[in-house]
């Protein structure tokens, strides 16, 4: 089933009197259970199709498709609930909220709605990321490699669609990196959800399904992985 | 709905500990605002207080004058019968004659005083030395007569030549009545040779009473010309208070600009931390927190600053408020009185509402930062 399903993305920036193409005509769509990397110089347009993807930004030209509904178009609340009910983010610095516990902070994307299933699912979520033992521990009492899992369970609270992951290994060693993509090929094919990374590593196209390569704003050589 | 406050409460306190001298500091603001406003506040009521105190119960007297200004320099039989009619049956009615005499005291040069003449002064005054009845010679003095000369009942002045013996020393008066005996010489009314009265005092019952007498007396005596002058001490009392209400309302207003700079420093702080927590919330509006939600967390903590402050502030201003009551009114348990609390509750109120409205400003500026710019870094 197609999740995502972008068709002729454009995005224009205007400074000065120059115009800038951070995507100039990009089609993309993402299956559930499929985890995608998207990879590319600085400059190329990933952090913008990601940003598109995840609702955060609207495209100047195209459409997005979100599990068939036309989301080009709506508002800022709109878009917010719709990250709400179906997005998961990953960042690269994890921006994890220091003052919370790990389990509060996996909470935070619902703790507004005050569920008190919310805890206890965030708590398995935790235990399931090997994280059973630092359920109660602030951010700054936790790992690199800790502090991400607890950034991807948080993504994970609300059941979401697709989680979409800015770098997530750029702040880890490789080894850990490792564990983390291990972490996201887990979540792909046991909860059928679609992952897209967009990165430097290459280490994570050893995961991935598939890599899309940015180039100027347009998609070169994309390169299906053999797994 | 106050359900959906805790969570964000949550965080809003979290957020706070997190700088926790910074906080202090921003609620340190609005504490000395709270004081501020509300030891001034309970400053200006235990003034009142112990003036009213000090007036003691004089809003139930009047006293009636001629009019000089209309060429009348005495009220005539008459007008006393007149001002009786008026008068409630129980009223006290004590008309008075004036002269003015020289007088020595302890063989000393005469100087010239004025003698009052009062018919039945058993009424009016009670005696702190000898007695005041009966009252058909010799003579009554005030307390600050006696102390100045020395006088004791028993004692002797020299009255235009004549020897009179001290029958009485009188007990002190309230300061602000007209009937005050203090600096006095009082001689029975019989030893005077005119026939007119320079002044009546009534006393009523209750303040009420004395002010529908007064119109009464104003009415009947006051009808073809303006014969008498009435004075009503219980109209002055309530202009004096009316003038005590509006330094209050003054001193409060005063206070309360230390509560715009403590607005101002949450303010400041708060704009820091939105600066600070950019990120943050860009997360938070990622992972679906709608604007209003983020306003909600931010608009929290200011409010949390607040109510820290505010409680605070109400605590020691209780305590201020009972040393100045104590030292004010020698009653410290006097703060807990209801003008007080309103003072005190008024200022926890001015607090809180001027730490959520500091708040305002940096919450809207940080629920409006569009997420993909608070993320890009």
């Amino acid at each position: 089933m197609t999740v995502i399903d972008a068709q002729g993305l454009v995005k224009r920036y205007r400074t000065g009197g120059q115009t800038l193409y951070a995507l100039a005509g990009i089609d993309f769509a993402l299956e559930a259970g499929e985890f995608v990397s998207i990879m590319g110089p600085s400059g190329s347009g990933k952090t913008t199709l990601l940003n598109i993807l995840g609702l955060l930004d609207t495209p100047t030209e195209g459409t997005v498709l979100l599990e068939g509904q036309d989301v080009t178009g709506l508002g800022d609340s709109k878009r917010t609930a719709l990250r709400k009910r179906t997005i998961g983010f990953v960042f690269q610095h994890f921006y994890l909220l220091p003052t919370l516990t790990a389990v509060e902070n996996v909470e935070v994307p619902l703790l507004l709605d005050s569920d008190p299933k919310v805890t206890k699912r965030a708590r398995r979520l935790l235990e399931r990321l090997g994280l059973g033992d630092r359920l109660d521990h602030k951010p700054d009492e936790l790992s690199g490699g800790q502090k991400q899992r607890v950034a991807i369970a948080r993504s994970l609270i609300n059941s979401p669609k697709v989680v979409l992951a800015d770098e997530p290994t750029g702040n880890l060693d490789s080894e850990t990196g490792r564990q983390i993509l291990d972490e996201f090929r887990r979540i792909a094919d046991e909860d059928d959800v679609a992952i897209v990374a967009v990165t430097h590593d290459d280490l994570v196209n050893e995961y991935v399904d598939r890599t899309v390569h940015l180039v100027d704003g347009t998609i070169g050589r994309e390169r299906k992985n053999g797994r | 709905m106050a359900g959906r406050f805790f969570p964000a409460a949550l965080m809003a306190r979290r957020n706070l500990t997190r700088t926790k001298m910074r906080s202090l500091l921003a609620s340190l603001g609005i504490v000395i605002g709270v004081v501020a406003i509300a030891s001034l506040g309970m400053f200006g009521v235990a003034l009142q207080y112990s003036f009213t105190q000090n007036l003691g119960n004089v809003g139930n007297q009047l006293t009636v004058y001629p009019n000089s200004g209309e060429n009348i320099t005495e009220l005539t039989e008459r007008d006393i019968r007149t001002i009786r009619r008026e008068a409630s049956p129980t009223a006290t009615v004590s008309p008075v004659k004036t002269r003015t005499e020289p007088v020595s005291y302890n063989r000393e040069d005469a100087v010239r005083e004025q003698i009052y003449g009062v018919e039945d002064p058993a009424a009016l005054y009670e005696a702190k030395e000898g007695r005041v009845s009966p009252f058909r010679s010799g003579a009554l003095v005030g307390s600050n007569v006696a102390e100045e000369h020395d006088l004791h009942p028993g004692s002797q002045i020299t009255v235009n030549g004549t020897s009179v013996r001290i029958r009485a020393v009188l007990e002190e008066g309230d300061p602000f009545s007209s009937t005050n005996p203090d600096n006095r010489i009082i001689m029975p009314a019989t030893s005077f040779s005119q026939r007119g009265y320079s002044e009546v005092y009534v006393i009523e019952s209750t303040g009420t009473r004395a002010n529908e007498t007064a119109m009464g007396i104003r009415d009947a005596l006051n009808d073809r010309e303006e014969r008498v002058f009435v004075q009503e001490l219980g109209s002055l009392v309530d202009t004096i208070e009316e003038q005590f209400q509006i330094i209050n309302t003054v001193l409060a207003g005063i206070a309360s600009i230390s509560l715009l700079v403590a607005g101002i420093s949450i303010l400041n702080v708060m704009l820091m931390s939105t600066v600070e927590r950019r990120e943050e919330i860009g997360v938070l509006r990622a992972v679906g927190y709608q604007k209003r939600d983020v306003l909600k967390v931010m608009l929290m903590e200011a409010t949390l600053l607040g109510f820290l402050g505010g409680i605070a502030g109400v605590i020691l201003s209780v305590g201020a408020g009972l040393a100045i009551n104590h030292y004010a009114v020698g009653d410290a348990m006097a703060v807990f009185r209801l003008p007080n609390a309103w003072y005190v509750g008024a200022a926890f109120t001015f607090g809180v509402l001027t730490a959520i409205v500091s708040g305002l400003y940096p919450a809207w500026k940080a629920a409006s930062e569009e997420p993909v710019d608070a993320l890009r870094g």
